[in-house]
């Protein structure tokens, strides 16, 4: 699989002010109750993923596919069994109302931004950048950060080890069983090997960084230095500038003529 | 005593990125399960809550189970989960649950009951977002007891039980020595 991407505004922008105001964006999301409103912060979240992450527009596409699936399950359970007063369709258990209806699309539309969101993150911020910055921006611990970094590195090799024990039980000609027990059998014949040479290996790691007189002071010097820019203030703008308009076109225009989705007695 | 040395740092992240792996290809599944309907996919959401109790049952120090299920969510999450920041929140959450029951029993039981009861905590915090986020208190009262039953369910089996037998296999292996503290068995086989 290749690998291209172009470097965009959104890979500029620090990565720990990035992921911060994720964390608001969230929390503000779960005080919409508006479906209308939120609706439009949807569109806005979307544009900056298709368009802004400098990935190929096929594989934006292709990872659009789980989204529609996120978006049916999350909304129809709460659709089916949610309460409400105006019914519309009631077979057996399930039992659909106006009010139901809105609150599953509702939550269909708040599952699909967090993962728009989440998504654009991952997809523009490479994870050591985001590291430094930590350690730099918000004090993270050295620790904490090298032992990640140090861990990501090993996941190729957890990935060769998985293909290793996949080929030898092969060539040994281990027995299928079948159903339930077979899935316990390899669970356990992967997971405690590619468990177990993890925890050796990251010990090693630990006693050879020790020995090399790793130290957790935060006063140290950085191979990369991440500091602010422009591109910083451009995102948070363009969120605000979003969340504005979402709410004036809300009020404005509503595709819906629903303002509280949550169920009153 | 206090505080975690480096080792237990490294190896804990090391467990939880295992895991955050699982986590993010337990996403789709779960997905997948869910059109099924009435639930079903709350038994399988305990998967979610395991990082926190393997993590303490091989390291048995405090802080170990928040830090692996921060850690496990953080790497879920940077991998590109479906559930973007939200893993992050909950991870947290769900961490903070389950050291809290080792932290009741002083950080010196490791019994199965004390991980399911740590799962079972786990899956409590979870719920408590989601009824910020998920408005379950919305659900009829029926399908709201049995989506608060199928996810405890679900996590005590996985994150407690499976998790306990997990970590039991592992210590047949002798990996479990290198990271954990010397116990008083240690110090009477010297006498």
């Amino acid at each position: 699989m290749d690998f291209d991407i172009k470097e965009t505004w959104l890979h500029k922008i620090n990565p720990s002010l990035k992921l911060l105001f994720l964390i608001v964006l969230f929390i503000s999301v779960l005080f919409i109750h508006n479906i209308n409103f939120l609706i439009n912060y949807t569109v806005a979240a979307f544009l900056l993923f298709a368009f802004f992450t400098g990935h190929p527009m096929k594989r934006i596409l292709l990872l659009l596919i789980p989204f529609v699936l996120i978006f049916v399950s999350t909304a129809t359970s709460m659709i089916f069994f949610g309460k409400g007063e105006t019914t519309w369709w009631k077979w057996g258990l399930i039992h659909i109302t106006e009010e139901s209806f809105y609150r599953g699309l509702h939550l269909g539309f708040r599952a699909l931004i967090f993962a728009l969101l989440g998504l654009m993150f991952s997809l523009t911020t490479r994870p050591v950048f985001l590291f430094y910055s930590l350690m730099q921006q918000l004090k993270l611990k050295p620790k904490y950060a090298y032992s990640f970094m140090a861990g990501i590195r090993l996941i190729p090799i957890m990935i060769e080890e998985f293909q290793t024990i996949r080929q030898a039980m092969i060539v040994r000609g281990v027995e299928q069983r079948k159903g339930l027990a077979n899935f316990f059998h390899k669970l356990k014949a992967y997971s405690i090997p590619l468990l177990s040479q993890s925890i050796r290996r990251a010990h090693r790691i630990a006693v050879a960084m020790e020995a090399k007189r790793f130290s957790n002071d935060t006063k140290r010097t950085f191979y990369y230095e991440i500091g602010f820019s422009k591109y910083d203030l451009c995102f948070v703008l363009y969120f605000i500038i979003a969340i504005l308009l979402s709410y004036y076109a809300a009020k404005m225009l509503p595709f819906f003529p629903v303002t509280d989705v949550r169920y009153i007695e | 005593m206090k505080g975690l040395k480096l080792t237990d740092i490294l190896v804990t992240i090391v467990i939880s990125i295992v895991f955050g792996i699982v986590y993010k290809l337990w996403g789709p599944l779960y997905y997948a399960v869910k059109p099924i309907g009435l639930h079903v996919d709350q038994l399988i959401y305990g998967m979610w809550f395991i990082a926190a109790t393997v993590a303490f049952l091989i390291i048995r120090k405090p802080g170990v189970a928040l830090i692996a299920e921060t850690a496990a969510a953080s790497a879920e999450f940077i991998t590109g989960s479906e559930f973007g920041i939200e893993v992050l929140l909950y991870g947290i959450v769900q961490g903070l649950f389950a050291e809290i029951i080792f932290a009741i029993f002083r950080y010196k039981k490791f019994n199965i009951g004390v991980v399911m009861l740590a799962a079972a905590a786990s899956a409590a915090g979870s719920l408590i977002m989601d009824l910020y986020k998920g408005y379950i208190d919305d659900l009829v009262f029926w399908n709201l007891l049995l989506f608060i039953g199928a996810r405890l369910i679900g996590s005590i089996i996985i994150a407690g039980a499976f998790a306990y037998y997990l970590v039991k296999s592992l210590e047949a292996t002798g990996v479990t020595n290198l990271v954990r503290p010397a116990s008083h068995e240690d110090y009477d086989a010297l006498n």
